[in-house]
Parts: C-alpha cells; sequence; structure tokens
C-alpha cells in the first residue's frame, strides 16, 4: 500500500508533521481570535465561551480532531528523532554554525509545548467543561488560581507560548519546504506568511497573561 | 609556516579512535591540503610510522573521493571547496587543525580519515539511472528542453556525491544527495519516465541504509562544495507526494 509507504517514510512522516502541523498553526489563529474577547470585557467573553459550547458534539468532534493532531504530529516527530539519533555518529569538534537553533531545538521546544498543553488541557479545558464551580468563564482566565491569578502559572503561560513561538519559527518554514511550496510560484506569498503564525500569534497569546496576570495589577 | 595537526586515527569500524598530534614545519602556503598530508606521510613512512590513510582521486574537485572534517566542518573553512581544492594558505601559521572523518552509522570508517560510502551507491543504483536503449548517441536536438530546465537540472548534477551533506547535518541525513539525483533527472523529459517508481525507491533504501531524516535546517547546503541548493529537497518532496499518491489511485483502479 503506498500510502501506508507515505506515511511510514522517512520522507513521509515529515509530511504527515508538516500538515498536522499547520493544521494546528491554524486552530491557533482561531484560538487566538477567541481569548481576545478578554480584552473586549467579561460579558463578551463568557458570551463566546457560550456560543462554543452550545456547538456541542461538533465541539467535540473538533477536539477529537485536535488530539489526534498533536498525537500523531508529537508520534512522528519522536520516531523522527530516535532515526535521527541512530543515524548520527559524533564529531567531537562538529560545527553547528550552519544548523540555526531553532531548527537544532524543535525537539526540545516541541516537549516543552507538550507539557505545556498537558497543563493547558488539565487546568482551563476541564475547569471550562465540568468543574466551573459558580465561577464565571473570564474569572477563571483573569482571577482563579489555575489562570492568571497566579503569577507562577502567567510566568508558566508567558514562557511557553514563546518556546511555542520559537517551535512555529522553524516548523512553518520547515512544513513549506517538506510539502514541496519551496520552489513554486507561492513560495514568496508562504514565506510572507510565517512571520504572522511564529510571531504575531504566539504574541498575542502572550499579551493576555502579560496584561491580566500583571500589568493590571499594577496600573 | 607551521601548522600543529590533530588527526583523527582509527584501525577499522570495529576498534576505538583516538586523537594524535603531529607537526609540520616550513610548509608552503601555497600547496594544496592534501598535497600537506603528503608531505605529512612521507615523513611518517621514513620514520617507519603509520602513514594516515585519507581519500583522494582526481585532485581536481570532480570526482567526489575526497573529503574529511577539518575543524569540525566538511572540506573546511573554505565555501564552495573540496579539500583537495583548499590551500595552506586558508590556514595561518602556528594555526591548530583538527581532522576528523566524515562520521555516520552509514558511513563506516575504513581507516582513519577514509569511511566508506557506499551506502550512496545503493540509493544510486536503487533508481538513479535513466533505462534506454543503449547504441549510437541519439541527435542531441530531437528532444528540446526549455533553458531553464536545462540550467535547473545541471545545477542538481553538479554533486559529485562526496557525502559532505552527510557529515554537515545534524541527523545525519542524505536528503540533499537523493534530491539532488532524483531532481537533476526528474527535471529532464528522458527521467520523467520513471520518476515516480524513482523517488519511491530511492527514499526507500535512503531509509534502509539508516540515514536520519530532514529536518530542513540548510546545513548540508551551507556545507556542500558543490552549492547544491535547498530546493532540491523541496523538488524531491513533490515528487515523493505526487509519487505516493498516483501510486494509490493505480491501485484502487486495478
Amino acid at each position: 500500500m503506498p500510502i501506508i509507504k507515505l506515511l511510514t517514510s522517512s520522507v513521509g512522516r515529515k509530511i504527515l508533521m508538516a500538515i498536522t502541523g499547520l493544521l494546528l498553526a491554524f486552530f491557533m489563529a482561531f484560538h487566538l481570535f477567541g481569548n481576545l474577547f478578554l480584552f473586549v470585557g467579561e460579558e463578551a467573553f463568557n458570551a463566546y465561551v457560550n456560543k462554543l459550547h452550545q456547538l456541542g458534539f461538533l465541539i467535540r468532534i473538533a477536539e477529537f480532531f485536535l488530539v489526534l493532531f498533536v498525537g500523531s504530529h508529537a508520534y512522528s516527530g519522536t520516531l523522527l528523532w530516535i532515526k535521527n539519533r541512530k543515524a548520527k555518529k559524533v564529531v567531537s569538534s562538529y560545527s553547528k554554525e550552519n544548523t540555526p537553533s531553532a531548527a537544532r531545538s524543535a525537539a526540545f521546544t516541541g516537549s516543552i509545548v507538550f507539557i505545556f498543553l498537558a497543563t493547558h488541557w488539565s487546568t482551563f479545558w476541564y475547569k471550562f467543561n465540568f468543574d466551573l464551580q459558580g465561577m464565571s468563564y473570564y474569572y477563571v482566565v483573569t482571577e482563579s488560581s489555575v489562570g492568571f491569578g497566579s503569577p507562577a502559572v502567567s510566568v508558566f503561560y508567558i514562557v511557553a507560548i514563546a518556546l511555542l513561538g520559537y517551535h512555529l519559527k522553524h516548523g512553518i518554514a520547515s512544513a513549506g519546504q517538506t510539502l514541496g511550496i519551496v520552489g513554486t510560484k507561492y513560495e514568496n506569498i508562504y514565506n510572507n506568511l510565517t512571520a504572522i503564525f511564529w510571531f504575531w500569534i504566539p504574541l498575542g497569546f502572550i499579551s493576555i497573561p502579560v496584561w491580566f496576570g500583571f500589568l493590571v495589577r499594577i496600573i | 609556516m607551521n601548522v600543529n595537526l590533530k588527526i583523527w586515527r582509527q584501525g577499522s569500524d570495529s576498534v576505538k579512535g583516538i586523537l594524535k598530534t603531529y607537526r609540520l614545519e616550513n610548509i608552503d602556503p601555497n600547496i594544496s591540503f592534501l598535497e600537506m598530508l603528503d608531505i605529512l606521510n612521507i615523513k611518517l613512512v621514513k620514520e617507519k610510522r603509520d602513514p594516515v590513510a585519507f581519500d583522494h582521486d582526481c585532485r581536481e574537485g570532480i570526482c567526489g573521493s575526497c573529503g574529511f572534517m577539518i575543524n569540525g566542518r566538511p572540506h573546511g573553512p573554505q565555501k564552495a571547496t573540496t579539500v583537495c581544492q583548499l590551500h595552506m594558505r586558508a590556514f595561518n601559521n602556528e594555526d591548530d587543525i583538527l581532522l576528523e572523518p566524515f562520521r555516520a552509522e552509514s558511513f563506516p570508517v575504513i581507516k582513519d580519515l577514509s569511511v566508506d560510502r557506499k551506502s550512496f551507491d545503493r540509493i544510486i543504483s536503487s533508481g538513479g539511472y535513466v533505462s534506454t536503449n543503449t547504441g549510437e548517441a541519439p541527435e542531441a536536438n530531437s528532444i528540446s528542453i526549455e533553458k531553464e530546465y536545462a540550467d535547473e537540472a545541471f545545477l542538481s548534477s553538479a554533486c559529485i556525491g562526496c557525502g559532505a551533506c552527510v557529515a554537515a547535518c545534524k541527523n545525519s541525513s542524505a536528503m540533499l544527495f537523493t534530491s539532488a539525483k532524483v531532481s537533476h533527472l526528474s527535471l529532464l523529459p528522458q527521467g520523467q519516465k520513471e520518476g515516480k517508481d524513482r523517488v519511491a525507491k530511492m527514499v526507500a533504501i535512503m531509509d534502509e541504509e539508516g540515514f536520519g531524516a530532514c529536518t530542513n535546517t540548510g546545513a548540508c547546503s551551507a556545507e556542500c562544495p558543490k552549492e547544491i541548493g535547498q530546493i532540491n529537497i523541496a523538488r524531491l518532496n513533490q515528487e515523493y507526494i505526487s509519487s505516493s499518491l498516483s501510486g494509490f489511485l493505480k491501485k484502487k483502479n486495478e
């Protein structure tokens, strides 16, 4: 079956990582759109979350696919990491000059992001869905101890999202190469869009803990 | 000029290697790097010591035989230059120069700086060819090829298969080599017929040989003595996607 070969060869695993990675990056854009309602105000944010909850099983299907994408991205990444480790023999003087650090650290930043996601699901996602205890969604995010009421949580979010941005700096560009977009007439358009995903969207996410965790308390 | 050499000495792949120090004095800065090693070996033979093994053949930068790590970089510090075309004037008097072989699991050490690159040959023989009837050479202009494509194919065909890309890669990936061979042929009408099979076979053998996967870091192109570009890897990926999908459709229709 060529499709199995496509998914299990080294090139195929990269293609799977590129596709799932890009889909997750698109999801991030959508996620940020919702988060920005926090800046509009309490009512607007709560109304937005309620709207999402009204979608019911559609949201569950979307969540299933998100977990599937994260899982297959991490699974392929781990298998490739092992393969790459096996292929390499150490050269004592090996120069890293031509290997960008974002590329070298992608497995590491990815692992941190994975830990971040696990925390994110077990706190925000779980609370929003099953354990509100009479709090409003807005309150959970901005004031509660699992949200940006805790400086430790705020700092963790800022660091993890910054690392995610660094992960995407390599990831988005690499996906363009893996999917063969580089070298076509779409190359320039693609390259111009990469900064949105590795810089502007993470910056948007970081603005939330920075504002609600720290600035709003100081001002 | 005087140089202090630290050279990796290893009897074979199964024994442990060690870095040994050698000093050479009064070297002419205008001799090539390999000539400097020749001088060292003459000296070692005279002293009845084991000479340093290293690969070389044409010494004109076109055969792909030579190559090792100089101060951690394949083929040394000079851009787009094979070791044989590198001259001692690229270094300073009293420099420490560290020589190690191209290391990868798929490149077992034969001796010292010489490594076995047959894994490359096996990738080539799995699909890096065009099947044609032999006989008289065909009329050169019977198939017209746009200059743009001919030029691109020529750039890809410049790959000499030295293995610097594998040595430069943090994953010891052979993607640059394999992709140069794939796109060299798939850019030309003679090669396109077998293109889809070729890429599938060559990637399969590349994986089997134990090379790592491509992380798109670009280190290979930066160190390549023939400046083979990253575009080749993108082309291999394009070929591979369309090859896998078309294979899928074919199976369904049968």
